[in-house]
């Protein structure tokens, strides 16, 4: 009874707003100060169930546990406050900074990597370790830019969630990133000769649009592979929730 | 939506009058030692001689938003098999808890002046 108690008052500071870690916080402390104030009663006599009953009325009632915490905007995290900066300008700039991140690293790999594919061909630079540094910073890249956007996605939609924000704004941030994110391309080749190597990062947001059909093909399989897990993981919890009525 | 948490007599339904009195209590009760969220209640009730009775569970948005404004820290310790989070004042929290010690003072002087007494309000929690 306590726990769902709880759980109601967690659930409707969420949704007001109350940044999770606070939540996840003031209701472990609410259960360790019940548990507090019904060992004091039984140490003054009262029986279980009347220790009880007194420790959750010295505890307060939902609306006052839930009132103190409401008057505080600033226990409200900055998703609630600022969806449109999370949601709307989040995906962009997380995409722009995990391309140069992963331009950064990949540049700085290039530098550093040189004697390792001579080593592992037993070749100087030239048209086989050439093609093995393209191999493999080919990989690089397709996880790059076909597992970021997915990747962020479920950090929108795991954000959004945790703090129970609307749909619409869970749905906005995925979508921008699926779409977004489907668009970028990072390439690299090399030619076979010291300084040979061509890095690009590309979008197809702005022209020419050379690969503008393969790009919206993309970006639709984010969505559906983004929309497909979300609908599993709302299957999920619906089930949950019912098992979760069933009990409480 | 008042801030009040705790209900002293007479003036438990005015609450301005009450403005800051709960991070006063917290402070200086948290300024001797560390405390847990039971223990810091108990303790002001005790050190109030229950003039002052909190709403106990209120008490953690205050300790929360104190501790956000970088007036307290907390760490959690285990204590007979539980873990507990533990509450202590910064050394921010001191300043502005000095700050407000003031601030009672100057006004329960006056008010003490006011009805026809003398001034004599320290703070002795």
């Amino acid at each position: 009874m306590l726990q769902s108690r709880f759980n109601r008052l967690s659930e409707r500071l969420l949704h007001a707003g109350i940044a999770p870690r606070h939540v996840r916080r003031y209701a472990r402390e609410l259960g360790d100060h019940f548990d507090d104030l019904a060992r004091e009663e039984k140490a003054g006599g009262a029986t279980r169930e009347l220790a009880e009953t007194r420790a959750l009325s010295r505890l307060g009632n939902d609306d006052a546990l839930a009132d103190a915490m409401l008057s505080r905007p600033e226990l409200r995290s900055l998703t609630s406050r600022f969806p449109w900066a999370v949601f709307g300008i989040g995906p962009i700039v997380l995409l722009a900074l995990s391309i140069v991140g992963a331009l950064y690293l990949e540049f700085w790999l290039l530098n550093h990597t040189g004697g390792v594919f001579r080593y592992w061909t037993g070749q100087p630079p030239g048209p086989v370790t050439a093609k093995l540094a393209t191999r493999i910073y080919t990989v690089y890249n397709t996880l790059i830019i076909y597992g970021g956007p997915l990747l962020f996605a479920w950090l929108f939609y795991r954000i959004g969630s945790r703090q129970r924000m609307p749909a619409k704004w869970i749905m906005l941030g995925v979508v921008l990133v699926c779409i977004l994110g489907g668009f970028q391309n990072l390439i690299f080749y090399d030619k076979g000769y010291v300084g040979g190597g061509v890095l690009l990062v590309q979008s197809d947001l702005i022209p020419p649009f050379s690969h503008f059909a393969e790009h919206i093909a993309r970006a639709a399989m984010n969505l559906a592979i983004a929309g497909g897990v979300w609908w599993l993981s709302a299957k999920r919890k619906a089930s949950h929730a019912m098992v979760f009525s069933r009990t409480a | 939506m008042p801030r009040t948490w705790m209900h002293a007599k007479p003036m438990a339904t005015n609450p301005s009058f009450m403005n800051g009195v709960p991070e006063l209590l917290i402070l200086r009760t948290l300024e001797a030692s560390e405390m847990y969220g039971y223990e810091l209640v108990q303790t002001i009730r005790a050190k109030t001689n229950q003039a002052i009775s909190l709403g106990e569970g209120v008490v953690y948005p205050a300790l929360h938003a104190l501790e956000r404004e970088g007036m307290l820290k907390s760490r959690r310790k285990l204590v007979n098999g539980r873990t507990r989070v533990y509450y202590s004042v910064t050394r921010k929290g001191e300043k502005h808890l000095a700050g407000l010690v003031r601030h009672w003072q100057h006004i329960t002087d006056a008010i003490g002046l006011a009805i026809g007494g003398t001034a004599h309000a320290a703070i002795t929690l």
